[in-house]
């Protein structure tokens, strides 16, 4: 870190620049910096050329999917649907077991499904079809979860057993090429969950899925903290 | 696909949410460490993009750019807004700003710089690596940096600067 000779003009246009695009600057400086952004159109493209640059960096980490709740609560939010698909686990009278409002809630859920579904569908390509599963059981028996992959949607059904006070299994796709496991969620408190793989998770028999015992909410890091207490490769159903 | 969200077709952005969702919700959790927070961030990050996709054909940056650089400032928002700090407005500003469309040799251009960037972090010494990892992915301050090494925040910010200048040079040879 020594004092060297300073930054000729250019030079500095250029470390104002990337320390816009970085997010550096405060106060005066910053709004210095983005009033010039309108009025010097070579300034403006240096700082593009910079987040282009840099996005690189981001573009490196390693991919972790989102729980399926996140996509639901942005449709939400959007007011592309009505009604909440996701169930409140700590209703105390569960509207779905009232039998007069069993048909109507099937009636709901199927228009909702479709809804869901069909643009879903239409903008995609066909799944290739190829199904795997894959069955989790932890050494004592005590906590077992099975995988569905089916083309590119999986399903995660916790069949028995549950996370500690705190804790939670975090679900990872590991890939054969020795890379850094994948986190694709969470294994859900009850019932099952669903979700469309994302882009680079291609199932195959070389692939491994493993829990590991997680805090609450899962690995704040996106690697895996605790330890892995099952594992199993996808095997072609 | 961006400019089909733009007119407002929610299955173009429903296929952009599977395509790229788990990249930025790395981007939220490298900078915020929580996964409920970044989970949240992630969906302020989808509906922004609904709501401004239709600016993003004159802003000049490349779709992935475009949406990581999105993630990204509001991470460090929530990031600072936690630790009290003002919030970085001005990298968000600069994410709206206008111009016209690249011609196919800048886009050439950043393609290989792309393809560079690795190199010359890893030709960088480790430390100035480090810092610039940590600004970027972990949304790190001068004071930040200034308390890490030690050192008075005008040096470490002359330091910083000179080492984003020779990644700059060192990408564009």
């Amino acid at each position: 870190m020594s004092e060297e000779i300073p930054l000729t003009p250019s030079e500095e246009d250029q470390a104002l620049a990337a320390e816009l695009a970085i997010g550096l600057l405060e106060g005066d400086e910053a709004a210095a910096a983005v009033a010039r952004l309108s009025e010097d159109p070579d300034f403006a493209q240096s700082v593009r050329d910079w987040q282009e640059r840099l996005a690189t960096l981001a573009e490196d980490l390693t991919p972790v999917m989102a729980p399926a709740r996140a996509r639901q609560g942005i449709r939400e939010k959007l007011g592309h649907v009505q009604a909440p698909l996701a169930k409140d686990l700590n209703a105390t009278a569960p509207w779905w077991r009232r039998p007069f409002a069993l048909f109507a809630g099937f009636a709901t859920l199927a228009a909702l499904a479709a809804f869901l579904w069909l643009p879903d569908q239409a903008s995609r390509q066909p799944a290739p079809g190829q199904a795997y599963t894959a069955e989790l059981v932890t050494e004592d028996d005590a906590l077992r979860v099975a995988a569905r992959v089916d083309g590119r949607d999986m399903e995660i059904a916790l069949e028995d057993g549950s996370a500690g006070e705190g804790r939670d299994y975090e679900i990872w796709w590991i890939k054969p090429d020795g890379s850094a496991p994948i986190s694709i969620g969470l294994v859900p408190r009850e019932g099952s969950l669903r979700m469309t793989l994302p882009e680079g998770l291609d199932p195959s028999e070389e692939i491994q899925i493993a829990l590991s015992d997680e805090p609450e909410g899962g690995s704040p890091t996106g690697q895996a903290t605790g330890p892995v207490v099952a594992i199993a490769a996808l095997t072609n159903s | 696909m961006i400019a089909r969200v733009a007119m407002g077709d929610r299955s173009a952005f429903d296929a952009l949410y599977d395509v790229t969702s788990s990249k930025l919700h790395a981007v939220c959790l490298s900078v915020l460490k929580d996964r409920p927070e970044a989970e949240e961030t992630l969906q302020d990050v989808y509906i922004k993009v609904w709501q401004n996709a239709s600016r993003y054909a004159s802003n000049g940056l490349s779709p992935m750019t475009w949406l990581i650089t999105i993630a990204r400032n509001r991470a460090i928002d929530r990031l600072r807004a936690r630790r009290s700090r003002p919030a970085g407005m001005a990298a968000d500003l600069a994410e709206t700003v206008a111009s016209t469309e690249p011609g196919p040799e800048s886009v050439a251009i950043r393609a290989q710089e792309r393809r560079m960037l690795d190199d010359c972090l890893s030709a960088m010494a480790d430390q100035q690596a480090q810092a610039v990892r940590a600004v970027y992915l972990e949304g790190a301050t001068y004071a930040d940096l200034a308390e890490r090494e030690g050192k008075p925040i005008n040096t470490v910010r002359s330091w910083l600067r000179r080492s984003l200048l020779s990644l700059k040079d060192c990408v564009s040879q």
